[in-house]
């Protein structure tokens, strides 16, 4: 059987999550390629409902990166995200699905290899979950 | 009100930011620069020091949104031609060197080039390649034009030929065109004409010219770029192989009182960086770099060392070569130098290939544009900028300079002295400044 | 219709090298929408922007979608060329196949252009629901604030007034100068410092424009490019200022490492700016100095060089030797990074002056100890290959600069970032050193990294050439992402007013109609609102739920029924 290669779906703010993905390219840091960027302006724009049709379609973690708290770019906007990201994880731990699928972090503009250390980790996280079970379930 | 107007000389990387900032701050900008593109050195290059970014990828946006911006005016393969007057009426001629093409008819397509029977050796290729005597500099050229090099092509040195003009579907070709004069009212004039690499044959102990596996630094550069003579492909001139070690030589002809004697700022830097794309073309290359001082000076700059060092088994060695020769036959080179300290020993390693890093010597269009705009230049051979509170003011009241053109600077310097220029443009008109 | 055209850009090497480009073409050909897909050489070119430009006019193409590197460099390059060609710029789509894949899966080239062909699905089904926006303008207050009044941003203010703008400079300490204040004579150039800074403050105190705030800080900041609103504070009072643009001049401080050679336990190791203060008073109290450059600095935990303390120990060795023909100077030092012309010429004078230099190594630093009455330094010679004993009576300690500690304040309160050694980071190391990423905000001189007092009142210049262009133009437009309600879906309930980090929603009544209505020039579009709002009836332009929603589902779509 072929290794388990998680889907996996990433938000980043554009003024820093985004900006140190983009660092961590520059500099050529290596990481496993599971993870793919949306580009949203504010961690706090990403709607718990995208999470929620992300990992009911079978996408099997979800990443939300945001700027550090007290450097938001929109002055508060990720004490927000900080609220309900976790919030939205642990409602998909009510209805069966581990909420460990769902990975909140803050990654600055001047953090390339943090963006990598957390990329790395989350898809080996990810792995030792296993598929997302909602993939084998049709409609 | 009629917008006042600016004349920038050199389109490299500090021509363009001042243009541009110049131009948003709502003065029009004319752009001369003798070559058929704008683009400068920085053109050239593969990757750019600290981060490795793409050179042509960072650059050719700037490029662009200066060609296409509504107050800049682009004298491409232009040269001043005389100034008068002073500030703030100065009455600049502009010669625009006749291209045989009509711009405004050339597509581009490339059909002249493929039919020209003419090959003459590639300037921006730093030699390594030719080119035809119609030619487009490189494929990012701003503006993107035929030029016909009337120093070789074989209709105009001999009346014969003409090819071009029959494959020119768009009639572009015009084999009579002349320079011609533009006359530009000018309220500053910014010089940023860059810098030139030393001659280094004038040199024969450094071997360029004499061993086929010496090369510039410059053209290294070409050779690592994707787009360059070797399509990236790291190989040595003698004959086309990936060479299994290569050495870099600092400080050819700079720090030397008989030839240059002051440091040339960026040669440690992009050393580095090209020893590390060396061994990102080929991971098995072995490099020694060898060195006076590592000046690593800039943000990022001494952890970019580092890296090389300790994740690509970059080898730093202080020490200057005694004597570089060929090896038996026609390939690699032999170097003798001396390790370091008075128990050090005399060595001799056999390298591949050798990169030299020449001195970067000022423009010699310097001492003309001296004479013509009756500036200073200092012992040199650079504009001189005597004021340290107005570090781009030369001596001459409205004419500024930026980049390499007032001495050694790496790119993030050009780019500030260059937003600087524009700044002191405003302040001289704007403020009616009387000091 | 929608008709869109994909470009997958070769960058080179860059993409290519890792990313199969025509299999993404083949690829990007039958996703639903597409009627082109292409590649280029590098798609940023003006060979590449004009085939784009052709290709929508000979496709008719309403959407266009480059592949290709960062939408936070690139973005508006590609958008101009769809202005251009005659679409709508927000009809174009960004999918960025460099810094997030070519460049980090380098190794991994099937799985680069796997993933890179999913990136490109997401960015063709969210480019199918782009829509046109226009653009709103908003008016720039035509005055600038100056954090610092050290030699950068009494440069950057004497050229801003200089340029007709008013501007307000704030200074955390009760007098202009900064760190210059207690140097004698700048180097490389022999410039007299004191006269230096009296030229530039002389022109601030002479001009109408001008406002000097000494002893105070900024306590807030609101606001964005063209209006913001600082709050400037000292022990007294508040004051709230308007402005346009925002110059972060907050300079460096010398680091004091305590214990280390000796510095606090002996009264004769001193720093350089002592030694500078010294100097200025024109009276030596040592005859045998020892400078060691690189004293905390090209270490671990610091690994940068300061830049300029090489050439102030050249300097102040000549002073030295000018002051006491009779002394003797010694530097022990790593490499002398004396770039350039001046600083070169510096260095070769100090050697004909006698100045001795013995060069160490990290490995085998310099031991400072005190025998009697006085110093002894013990160190390796690296290039005699041996020991040496120096005494010296004076020992000065070339330190770095390093951010000061209110950098981290100041980079909170103005919402911009430091890199890891706390100097802020600017927009592009390269192509971009005065700006931060933040439209308005400026930044210069050794808040960015350590610089010369020229380098420094260049940069200070720069930042004011950049802040006075959008003062100069009186306007700048705002990017259409800003949020819009629906009326027939909102329910009035107020989620995004509270949500809202600028004020910029109300609850208004339309002919009894009860609605959110954003108000667009306070819209930052950051999207908080969107995710407040339970029934979706706000969304913010260009990035709408059904335009995420999307690309999730393309996400999906590309996974469960492969790429090939």
């Amino acid at each position: 059987m072929n290794e388990f290669n998680p889907n996996i779906l990433a938000f980043c703010c554009n003024w820093c999550s985004y900006a140190g993905a983009d660092l961590a390219g520059v500099n050529r840091l290596q990481m496993p390629p599971n993870v793919n960027v949306v580009r949203v302006m504010c961690s706090a724009s990403v709607k718990p409902e995208y999470i929620f049709k992300a990992v009911s379609q079978g996408i099997d973690g979800v990443l939300v990166l945001g700027c550090h708290i007290g450097d938001c770019h929109y002055l508060t906007g990720n004490h927000r995200t900080a609220k309900r990201i976790p919030l939205a994880a642990r409602l998909l731990g009510k209805v069966g699905i581990d909420p460990r699928r769902v990975r909140l972090d803050w990654v600055s503009a001047a953090e390339g290899e943090k963006f990598q250390q957390v990329v790395t980790e989350f898809v080996e996280d990810v792995k030792k979950l296993g598929p997302n079970p909602m993939k084998e379930v049709r409609f | 009100m009629d917008k006042k107007k600016v004349v920038v000389v050199g389109g490299g990387i500090a021509g363009i930011q001042a243009s541009l900032d110049l131009a948003d701050r709502g003065y029009e900008v004319h752009v001369v620069e003798k070559s058929p593109s704008i683009g400068g050195h920085m053109a050239q290059l593969d990757k750019t020091f600290p981060t490795n970014d793409c050179s042509m990828c960072i650059l050719s946006p700037k490029m662009i949104s200066c060609a296409d911006h509504e107050n800049v005016v682009l004298h491409t393969y232009s040269e001043l031609d005389g100034v008068d007057g002073a500030f703030p009426d100065f009455k600049v001629r502009i010669r625009e060197k006749a291209r045989f093409i009509d711009t405004s008819r050339c597509t581009a397509c490339g059909d002249c080039i493929a039919k020209c029977p003419v090959k003459v050796t590639s300037e921006f290729e730093e030699g390594l390649s030719n080119r035809k005597a119609v030619y487009i500099p490189f494929p990012q050229a701003v503006p993107r034009k035929a030029t016909i090099d009337k120093d070789h092509c074989r209709m105009i040195t001999q009346k014969k030929c003409g090819v071009c003009k029959k494959a020119c579907q768009a009639e572009a070709v015009d084999f009579d065109q002349e320079d011609s004069m533009v006359e530009i009212d000018a309220s500053a004039v910014v010089l940023a004409n860059g810098f030139d690499l030393m001659d280094a044959t004038s040199m024969p102990e450094y071997g360029l010219g004499i061993c086929k596996d010496v090369i510039t630094s410059l053209q290294l550069e070409r050779i690592l770029s994707a787009s360059g003579p070797t399509n990236g492909r790291l190989q040595r001139p003698s004959d086309e192989k990936e060479p299994r070690n290569l050495g870099f030589i600092q400080c050819v002809g700079s720090r030397d009182s008989n030839t240059r004697s002051y440091c040339s700022s960026v040669c440690c830097m992009y050393a580095t960086k090209e020893s590390i794309l060396a061994r990102e073309h080929a991971p098995e290359v072995d490099i020694a770099i060898f060195y006076m001082d590592m000046r690593a000076t800039g943000k990022g700059f001494q952890e970019f060392v580092s890296r090389a060092r300790d994740t690509y088994g970059v080898r730093y060695i202080r020490s200057r070569p005694a004597k570089i020769q060929p090896v038996n036959g026609d390939s690699g080179v032999l170097m003798n130098y001396e390790t370091r300290g008075l128990a050090g020993e005399s060595k001799t390693e056999e390298f591949d290939m050798l990169v030299l890093c020449p001195a970067l010597v000022p423009s010699p269009d310097n001492v003309l544009l001296s004479q013509m705009l009756h500036v200073e230049l200092d012992g040199e051979g650079f504009f001189e900028t005597p004021d340290l509170a107005h570090p781009v003011d030369t001596t001459a009241r409205g004419i500024l300079v930026c980049g390499f053109a007032s001495g050694p600077i790496d790119i993030p310097d050009s780019v500030s002295q260059a937003s600087a220029v524009a700044a002191r443009v405003a302040e001289l008109i704007e403020g009616g400044e009387d000091s | 219709m929608i008709r869109i055209g994909v470009f997958i850009c070769h960058c080179g090497h860059n993409i290519a090298s890792a990313v199969d480009v025509e299999k993404v073409v083949e690829f990007a050909k039958t996703l639903p929408g597409v009627v082109h897909a292409g590649h280029n050489l590098y798609s940023c070119s003006q060979e590449g922007l004009s085939s784009i430009k052709k290709s929508i006019e000979e496709n008719e193409l309403n959407r266009v979608v480059v592949a290709a590197c960062t939408p936070r460099t690139h973005e508006p390059l590609f958008r101009r060329a769809c202005e251009q060609a005659g679409i709508n710029k927000y009809l174009f789509e960004f999918v960025n196949i460099r810094e997030h894949c070519s460049w980090i899966h380098s190794k991994e080239p099937e799985a680069a252009t796997e993933k890179a062909k999913k990136l490109v699905a997401m960015g063709v089904a969210k480019a199918a629901l782009l829509e046109p926006q226009e653009e709103g303008e908003s008016k720039v207050i035509p005055r600038a604030v100056v954090i610092g009044a050290g030699i950068s941003g009494l440069a950057a203010t004497a050229s801003l007034l200089g340029q007709g703008i008013e501007t307000h400079l704030i200074e955390k300490s009760d007098r202009m100068g900064g760190l210059l204040k207690d140097v004698a004579i700048i180097g490389p150039e022999g410039t007299d410092s004191k006269s230096l800074i009296e030229a530039f403050m002389s022109d601030i105190r002479t001009s109408p424009k001008a406002h000097v705030h000494l002893n105070s800080r900024i306590k807030e900041l609101k606001g964005f490019i063209g209006n913001f609103e600082v709050t400037i504070g000292n022990e007294a009072e508040d004051l709230k200022v308007e402005a346009g643009a925002i110059i972060v001049a907050t300079g460096a401080c010398e680091l004091r490492p305590e214990g280390e050679y000796g510095l606090c336990e002996h009264p004769q190791v001193i720093t350089q700016l002592e030694l500078e203060k010294m100097l200025s008073k024109s009276e030596l109290t040592a005859k045998n100095f020892v400078i060691i450059n690189c004293a905390g600095s090209r270490q671990p935990g610091r690994e940068y060089c300061s830049r300029i303390c090489c050439n102030a120990s050249l300097k102040n060795s000549l002073r030295i030797l000018d002051l006491d023909p009779d002394a003797s100077v010694t530097i022990l030092h790593r490499d002398v990074m004396s770039c350039g012309t001046a600083a070169e010429a510096l260095y070769m004078n100090a050697s004909d002056k006698g100045v001795r230099f013995v060069r160490y190594s990290l490995e085998q630093p310099p031991q400072v100890r005190a025998e009697g009455d006085g110093l002894f330094v013990e160190v390796f010679d690296e290039t005699l290959d041996e020991k040496i004993d120096l005494d010296a009576d004076m020992v000065v300690l070339a330190t770095p600069l390093v951010s000061p500690d209110d950098s981290v304040e100041t980079s909170k309160l103005l919402k911009v970032p430091r890199d890891k050694y706390g100097f802020f980071l600017e927009a592009h190391v390269k192509l971009r050193p005065v700006e931060f990423a933040t439209d308005g905000v400026f930044v210069c001189g050794s808040a960015r990294w350590p610089v010369s007092a020229r380098e420094c009142i260049w940069q200070g210049q720069a930042a004011a050439a950049k802040a006075s262009i959008p003062i100069s133009e009186g306007k700048v437009r705002i990017e259409a992402i800003t949020a819009e309600v629906n009326p027939d879906k909102c329910v009035a309930c107020g989620n995004c007013v509270l949500a809202c980090p600028y004020d910029a929603i109300e609850i208004t009544d339309r002919d009894g109609i009860r609605a959110a209505e954003v108000n667009e020039a306070q819209c930052k579009g950051c999207g908080t609102c969107v995710a407040a709002c339970h029934n979706d009836a706000i969304q913010q332009k260009g990035f709408s739920s059904r335009q995420l929603g999307a690309m999730i589902d393309a996400l999906v779509r590309a996974t469960t029924e492969g790429t090939q």
